[in-house]
């Protein structure tokens, strides 16, 4: 895994693939090494006593992992869950995370001049989920930080 | 691994964990020896025995540098023995064996890496030889220190009278015959009184393998009482050998048997004399074929074969010991997890319900009872007492005492408490972390601080040991000064670790600001303490294997700081409940009984707060919904139902809607993410996956009624 891993430092020179999913109306991408699968929406136990973005656990093929909304990280508004709401399972140094959002959409390549930095202003993303921003065609896809999305409190 | 030929890299984990063994052994002796300012003769032979067996073991795994410094020690233990020195300075010479035993464990650390490459011992080599140049002045008589050891067993290649002559010849292909006949000249040694071999350089002189795979290898010795029979039963089970052939019969002794024993194969001859030789024949069919030498009667000889035959039975105790791959022991205790869900599933299955199931729920009754004596014995097999783990720490302490300059007695109580393997290894750090920071931090500086607080001169660590409901609690406590809360909060805020407004922070909850990272009460950073990454590595440590750590202490007192652990890691019986749409476990052990309350029980004190009257006893109602913020089934008290727990002598009401039955669950670890949310300390210890695949979160009754 952790070879792997090291090769996203230079996505900003090489680009590499992304998986896109949506939420609302904008179009968001996970670094492929990231993702072990990704699958329908389970059955979620509640634990108590956790931030409201995380939603519980779930069951997975006997091992419990944890389940955050991505859309309720974004500080938006919950929406029911639907027959196309998706659950992305990323995992990295033995940590599996699912992560619910609204539809996934299909893996792309991304080319190096595709990629931008995001801006280092002080109020724009803040919180650093956003690692590149990229433009393809007629459309701005925003590539998440999975590890600060997940970990960062 | 790579410094080991292909062939010992199986033996590789084996050495490792012998040698470990051995070196605690030598530190245990050292400290013993060095509370009684001496060494006495049983010691003194122990210490040698433990070197010679490292020299031997190293030196056949090709470590020469750890097998000579292993040499080194003893031949200074050999001066000590032999000529009795008298030792002027004993502190010098326990520094000096402590610090080469230190050496060689880090040696072993770092053998398993790839890029291992021999560590260079020669400072503490030279130490030694100065130290034994030291005793030798001091001793008056100076033999050749070098040549101590090889020249006193190898004084007289030349057979004496009464002697046994034997030729050993080794298995093709064993390699490094010449420490295979080390091995075996150390293994038949205590039953001889006296021994020689040829070639006689084996220890020092690689080239001797190749005499022996032409020549065979020539052992002479003289039995302890004559029992030659003993000795050669000890060379067949040497590994390794091949054959042998006893080429000179002792003279003294009468030997009938000489000529029938010239090859060891064959077994015949015995079995006709010996009727009770049979059963032992087929599992070791060398052995027997030896008849005793002395077999002036053959009911002598058929006594001493029974002797001979009990004695290898009931020396049997290393036999009856393996030692197993943990992972293998661990991947048992995953299935056997397994097995029990998967019963939950058979016996509880939906498709059963309400069909009349007579024989097989007999047959289910006693499924059951067979997987639960499986899990007992599983988990026995995995239970160790913490006496190992707590005996480490004495070597700690040893070292603290000296550099720091302490005067420290360190306790034990109920150190036999046994836990699960993996918690063991768990607790090694965890331990040594809060050990350390009791003797550097815990106990005052200054001896007239304690008098002058009407304590004893010495201060005491006390590592404790007790199980109490289903937990094994451990305690490392001391007399010393203990926390100032008020310097803990000062010490917080500047490092900015307070999560909230000081005033709010009671004196136990600035307690526990010691175990929150980056935080460290030491101004000073010294060799042991006071890089603030302590004591919560302690806590992420003991949090992995599902455990709590608190703290408690009085200013002037003391300090103790109290692990908690799950006895069982694995497999808890547990009754769930439910609230509204969530279900939550609790273990059996802390439930006490369960009810639906009536009218003219409950009561409410000023503020509100609701209790509940069982006979004649008032206990707090917690509300689970409240406390996790659920939405219940039931908010109407008399609807659902009461759950009476207990831990730790503590006792509260749980409410809950309904009890939703009985079962055994496999405990699940959290996902480190939660831990980062500190849902223990509300309560949560772990999870665990029922029958039918849905997830249940396993309560702690203890963190509940502490915290709600």
């Amino acid at each position: 895994m952790s070879e792997y891993i090291e090769q996203t430092t230079n996505f900003l020179s090489d680009g590499g693939e992304i998986l896109q999913f949506e939420i609302d109306d904008a179009v968001y991408g996970i670094e492929i090494q990231y993702i072990t699968e990704i699958i329908q929406i389970q059955q979620i136990t509640i634990v108590p006593k956790v931030p409201s973005y995380i939603k519980g656990m779930m069951n997975l093929r006997g091992k419990v992992i944890p389940v955050m909304s991505v859309r309720s990280r974004f500080g938006k508004e919950e929406i029911p869950y639907d027959d196309r709401t998706c659950i992305i399972v990323v995992e990295w140094d033995g940590l599996a995370v699912g992560l619910i959002v609204d539809r996934v959409r299909e893996v792309a390549m991304i080319s190096p001049e595709e990629v931008s930095s995001t801006p280092d202003y002080k109020n724009v993303n803040m919180n650093h989920f956003i690692k590149y921003i990229i433009e393809t065609g007629d459309e701005i896809k925003l590539l998440l930080d999975c590890e600060t999305l997940v970990t960062e409190r | 691994m790579s410094k080991f030929e292909p062939g010992m890299e199986s033996m590789v984990d084996m050495y490792i964990y012998e040698t470990t063994t051995l070196l605690e052994q030598l530190d245990q002796i050292l400290i013993k020896t060095e509370g009684q300012g001496s060494f006495d003769k049983e010691s003194i032979n122990e210490i040698f025995r433990i070197m010679h067996t490292i020299k031997g073991s190293s030196a056949m795994m090709g470590l020469e540098n750890m097998s000579s410094l292993a040499h080194a020690i003893e031949d200074m233990f050999y001066i000590i023995r032999e000529e009795k020195p008298v030792i002027s300075d004993s502190k010098d010479l326990y520094e000096l064996v402590f610090s080469a035993s230190d050496l060689l464990k880090a040696e072993i650390d770092i053998m398993q890496n790839d890029d291992y490459d021999f560590t260079d011992f020669s400072p503490c080599h030279d130490r030694i030889k100065a130290y034994v140049a030291v005793l030798k002045n001091g001793g008056g008589e100076a033999p050749a220190a070098e040549e101590a050891t090889a020249s006193a067993s190898a004084a007289a290649p030349v057979a004496a009278e009464g002697m046994v002559t034997v030729k050993v010849i080794f298995d093709d292909d064993c390699k490094m015959e010449n420490l295979r006949a080390l091995l075996l000249v150390n293994k038949i040694r205590e039953d001889c009184s006296e021994i020689s071999y040829e070639p006689s350089d084996i220890e020092t002189n690689a080239d001797t393998a190749k005499t022996i795979i032409d020549n065979g290898f020539i052992v002479r010795f003289k039995a302890i009482d004559g029992n030659d029979q003993l000795v050669i039963n000890g060379i067949e089970e040497a590994l390794n050998v091949k054959s042998y052939e006893i080429i000179e019969e002792a003279a003294a002794a009468p030997a009938p048997a000489a000529a029938e024993v010239p090859k060891a194969a064959a077994p015949a001859p015995v079995a006709a004399e010996a009727p009770k030789a049979e059963a032992p024949k087929a599992e070791a069919p060398k052995p027997v074929a030896a008849p005793a030498p002395k077999a002036d009667e053959g009911k002598k000889s058929v006594e001493q074969i029974n002797n001979m035959l009990q004695g290898r039975q009931g020396g049997g105790g290393k036999q009856s010991l393996i030692s197993v791959n943990l992972n293998k022991l661990d991947q048992l205790m995953d299935m056997v997890g397994e097995i029990v869900i998967t019963e939950a599933m058979v016996t509880g299955n939906p498709d059963l319900k309400g069909l009349q199931l007579d024989n097989f729920q007999k047959s289910a009754r006693q499924l059951r009872k067979l997987n639960s004596e499986l899990q007992d014995i599983v988990m026995s097999i995995r239970m160790v007492p913490l006496s190992g783990a707590f005996n480490k720490m004495t070597r700690i302490v040893r070292d603290m005492k000296v550099k720091l300059n302490k005067d420290v007695n360190l306790v034990f109580e109920g150190e036999n408490t046994e836990v699960d393997k993996s918690v063991i290894d768990n607790l090694n750090d965890p331990l040594m972390h809060m050990v350390r920071n009791a003797v550097d931090h815990g106990i005052e500086e200054n001896v007239e601080d304690r008098i002058a607080a009407g304590k004893p001169a010495q201060g005491t660590v006390k590592l404790s040991a007790y199980n109490s409901s289903g937990e094994v609690i451990i305690v490392v406590s001391d007399d010393g000064a203990g926390m100032n809360a008020e310097k803990l909060l000062d010490k917080g805020e500047r490092n900015g670790i307070l999560t909230k407004p000081r005033e709010e922070y009671t004196e136990r909850e600035a307690f526990q600001l010691v175990m929150a990272a980056g935080f460290s009460t030491n101004e000073v950073v010294t060799e042991f303490s006071g890089r603030g990454v302590g004591m919560d590595v302690v806590k992420k440590n003991i949090e992995k294997i599902g455990g709590t750590v608190s703290v408690e202490s009085k200013l002037g007192e003391g300090t103790s700081f109290i692990i908690k652990i799950p006895l069982s890691l694995a497999i808890v019986d547990g009754m769930n409940v439910s609230v509204g749409k969530s279900i939550f476990t609790l273990p059996i052990n802390s439930i006490k009984e369960s009810f639906k309350l009536h009218e003219n029980q409950l009561i409410h004190d000023t503020y509100g707060n609701e209790m509940i009257m069982i006979r004649g006893e008032c206990y707090p109602l917690i509300r689970l919904y409240k406390c996790y913020d659920l939405e219940p089934t039931y908010t109407n008290i008399y609807e659902g139902i009461i759950i009476l727990v207990e831990a730790e002598g503590k006792t509260a009401c749980i409410y809950a809607d309904e009890l939703l039955g009985e079962q055994q669950v496999v405990v699940k670890p959290f996902s480190p993410m939660f831990n980062d949310f500190n849902v223990k300390q509300y309560g949560m210890a772990g999870c665990t996956i029922l029958g039918d695949g849905s997830i249940t979160i396993i309560l702690d009754a203890n963190n509940i009624i502490t915290n709600f």
